[in-house]
């Protein structure tokens, strides 16, 4: 069944490519959440922290996903506003057990979504409240209620809680913003044939 | 403002934890990465003072917002210091942490050292009493302890000291118990801080600085316990160190500022062992630091004030403060090459300067007591505030922030201050420089003050004397009704006085004696001894004259009279019943002619 789903999207949607941005604060787990997607030959077994930001490629959901893993460090995170214009989806990890940052966390977010690049277009955001294992670690309800999430109106957004060293609960993630990246591309077309038509009358 | 403060700090919503209760002071706190994680935690000291129970002290550990751990301290500590003492890897804090006389270390959380500070010799009449008080009988104690009368109550033995306190029963007994113990005064760490060992990468081992209330300064290698340095705060025994700062390394050069309770402030070199006064304030200091980057003294005082000065102690300025400072914290923004200094006051308002500016500011719900910054947990710049009810409260300084004072309301305060605080535009006085010259007169007026004093009054006396000379001389010259001078047109200058007094009336004619040059910028004064007329205009200011024309003026002269007697009083006699008439012209410093009016015997007033 999972095969004739994976070829009846392959039908679809022929060699879809997708590029998708992966920011958070430092230590929140995104490398390790990209380490994870890659093929097992590839993994790594040591993270450490990146520096500057690092292409990664791989390949899920029938689709071949370019990822820009960016550091989440505090120098490096006016970096972030660069890759906006050529991403169609943003993953945001949020380090659940870190209380005290989540400050820092919602004004990371504010700031990306307030500009100009992201502001007028319709990207799904998708959030991993990752380190679920941990003691310390919010449930996804307290996360959002934390961020404000409510509040993001124009643009479509999940939540899911992740363990990125064991895997669990990314697949589930990238399904939903995989979903919503098609949706986007297909309402886009359809805008643009919209639009196109209209030209056409006047 | 407020808007400003709003987008540089993020405040930390505690949300539904319960609070942890701090009692706690700014010197009482401390970052370390306690556990070699890299995860830095919160080091506090809490210090319960409730009644009921006894004052006590616990050292708390903080992971993020949360309570990890906590250890009872065998005392209240003064400060506790997380250093680093060597270079080996995994680089393990130590903590220390100053406890009246001694300094305990801890490592990875367990007791591992105390040292105690070397005691200060005691007096010879002490010794020569603690030698007596076992051999003799309890009822000669009395008297042997009123020898120490004299003596000053703060340089004495702690052992001392107690004896003094004892009702005389229990004397005899403690006397017993205690009389092979050292006699010794020690004295108790007042202050301490780090002072790195070398200038190195980030967490390089340090060494500790330990001031005693002696007066003492020390530093202490933290791996052999050895004092490496000591010094005295000032040469006379009465400064008693609250406050110090550290700057430099200690491989290098280093100083240390130290601010005293009665409000002095030594600066210590690494080549001294004894302290230079800078200043001296008459108000108590709330605050001192040595800001690493200009290398200049902040200091807030209870005036309340926020002063900054040079090393030399000279004062670069001064700001007035709406509400008395309670801590103040040097917060060093590397990312953005600035060094700012906190200041909370009371009230809760707590302040950022960058030099005289105020760039940020924000209000607390109650007074700060305690604030500490630095790298806590994953975050850099991480603001602790404690209040004095105990209350934690965190702010994280924004990535996007602007510290820069504001156009607007540095020019609303600097108007402001003219008004309300002159002393805040008040500008240093430009000193002269103390030049061999100057240094060497100060000397000699020092050492022969009378006789300086005397020659500067003659020299006075003899300028005055040329004055008046000179003046005399200059009118004298131009006595005549006629103007001799041939640069201006020639004046005629006649009087006339009408009455029968007291009231008298002096007209003057003035004539231009000229064919074609105009008389312009005359001024007629007239001049009379005080005590015989009073004349109610003595200037007037004369129109051009022209030639031909004479120019009639007028002045109303009264002659003084006794109010019982109605006599003219008994120093005029007809030789000075005179007015003295001088024709000025405006710009030239001699009369154009000065003549002398004679002035009839005035009539007695009905």
């Amino acid at each position: 069944m999972g095969m004739l789903h994976n070829l009846s999207d392959l039908i679809k949607v022929k060699r879809d490519k997708m590029t998708i941005l992966v920011l958070g604060l430092n230590n929140s787990g995104k490398s390790t959440i990209i380490n994870h997607f890659k093929k097992s030959n590839e993994q790594s077994a040591i993270m450490v922290p990146t520096v500057g930001f690092l292409i990664e490629q791989f390949y899920t959901m029938g689709v071949s996903i370019k990822a820009i893993d960016m550091s989440g460090a505090t120098r490096y995170r006016n970096l972030w506003e660069h890759q906006f214009k050529n991403c169609q989806g943003i993953i945001y990890v949020i380090d659940s057990s870190d209380r005290m940052r989540f400050v820092v966390v919602k004004d990371e977010l504010d700031l990306v979504l307030q500009h100009p690049d992201l502001c007028n277009r319709i990207v799904p955001i998708l959030f991993y409240g990752n380190k679920s294992d941990l003691d310390d670690s919010l449930s996804n309800v307290k996360i959002a209620a934390a961020l404000g999430l409510e509040n993001i109106k124009e643009k479509p957004w999940h939540i899911c809680s992740s363990n990125a060293v064991s895997g669990e609960g990314l697949d589930e993630g990238v399904q939903w913003l995989v979903q919503q990246i098609r949706f986007a591309i297909m309402s886009n077309r359809k805008g643009g044939k919209l639009k196109s038509s209209q030209k056409n009358k006047y | 403002m407020a808007t400003a403060s709003a987008s540089n700090w993020l405040h930390v919503d505690i949300g539904d934890e319960s609070p942890q209760v701090l009692s706690t002071l700014s010197s009482c706190l401390t970052l370390s990465d306690v556990q070699c994680d890299g995860y830095v935690r919160l080091l506090a000291v809490d210090i319960s003072l409730e009644e009921d129970d006894e004052i006590s002290a616990k050292l708390k550990v903080f992971r993020g917002l949360k309570l990890k751990q906590e250890q009872s301290l065998p005392g209240i500590p003064t400060a506790i210091e997380s250093l680093y003492v060597d270079e080996s890897e995994p680089k393990t804090p130590v903590i220390a942490v100053a406890i009246a006389e001694s300094v305990l270390f801890y490592r990875h959380f367990k007791p591992y050292f105390k040292f105690t500070i070397p005691a200060l010799d005691a007096e010879e009449l002490e010794l020569e009493l603690w030698r007596k008080l076992p051999v003799m009988k309890p009822e000669t104690h009395q008297e042997l302890l009123q020898l120490l009368k004299d003596v000053d109550h703060a340089k004495l033995s702690r052992k001392t000291q107690r004896l003094l306190q004892l009702p005389e029963q229990e004397r005899a007994s403690f006397i017993s118990t205690h009389k092979d113990s050292p006699v010794g005064r020690i004295g108790n760490i007042v202050a301490m801080c780090c002072l790195r060992r070398v200038s190195s990468n980030v967490n390089p081992p340090s060494h500790l600085v330990l001031a005693v209330d002696t007066g003492r300064v020390f530093v202490l290698e933290p791996q052999g316990f050895n004092l490496i340095y000591q010094a005295k705060t000032c040469s006379y025994e009465a400064a008693v160190p609250s406050l110090i700062s550290v700057h430099g390394t200690y491989e290098t050069d280093f100083c240390i500022v130290i601010g005293t309770r009665n409000g002095g402030v030594y600066l210590l070199r690494k080549s001294s062992s004894e302290g230079q006064e800078i200043i001296k304030l008459s108000t108590p200091l709330t605050g001192l630091i040595l800001l690493p980057v200009d290398q200049t003294i902040v200091i807030t005082s209870m005036e309340p004030r926020y002063l900054c000065y040079s090393k030399r102690g000279k004062l670069l300025y001064q700001v007035q403060l709406d509400a008395a400072p309670v801590c103040i914290l040097p917060l060093t923004l590397t990312h953005l090459g600035i060094t700012l200094v906190a200041v909370a006051m009371q009230g809760g308002r707590v302040s950022f300067f960058l030099q005289r500016h105020v760039v940020d500011e924000f209000m607390m719900s109650q007074t700060v007591a305690a604030m500490l910054y630095g790298r806590m947990g994953m975050e850099d710049h991480v603001l602790t505030l404690i209040t004095q009810t105990g209350e934690i409260n965190f702010k994280i300084l924004r990535r996007v922030t602007h510290f820069e004072p504001d156009n607007k309301v540095l020019a609303l305060t600097s108007k402001g201050s003219t008004k309300s605080h002159p002393i805040v535009d008040s500008s240093i006085l430009d000193k002269s420089k103390k030049s061999s010259i100057f240094v060497e007169q100060a000397a000699r007026e020092k050492h022969q003050a009378k006789s300086s004093y005397g020659s500067f009054q003659v020299e006075l006396w003899r300028l005055r004397h040329t004055a008046a000379r000179a003046t005399l001389d200059a009118i004298n010259s131009s006595e005549s009704t006629i103007s001799g001078d041939l640069t201006h047109a020639p004046v005629k200058l006649s009087a006339e006085v009408c009455g029968s007094g007291p009231a008298f009336r002096l007209y003057l004619t003035v004539q231009n004696l000229s064919t074609f040059k105009m008389a312009s910028n005359l001024v007629v004064l007239l001049h009379a001894d005080r005590r015989h007329y009073t004349i109610q205009q003595s200037v007037a200011r004369l129109p051009s004259v022209l030639p031909g024309i004479p120019l009639r003026v007028d002045f109303e002269v009264v002659a003084v009279l006794d109010a019982v007697d109605k006599l003219p009083p008994a120093s005029l006699t007809p030789d000075n019943s005179q007015i003295r008439v001088m024709l000025l012209k405006t710009g030239q410093t001699k009369p154009l002619i000065a003549a002398v009016v004679a002035m009839p015997q005035s009539e007695a007033a009905f």
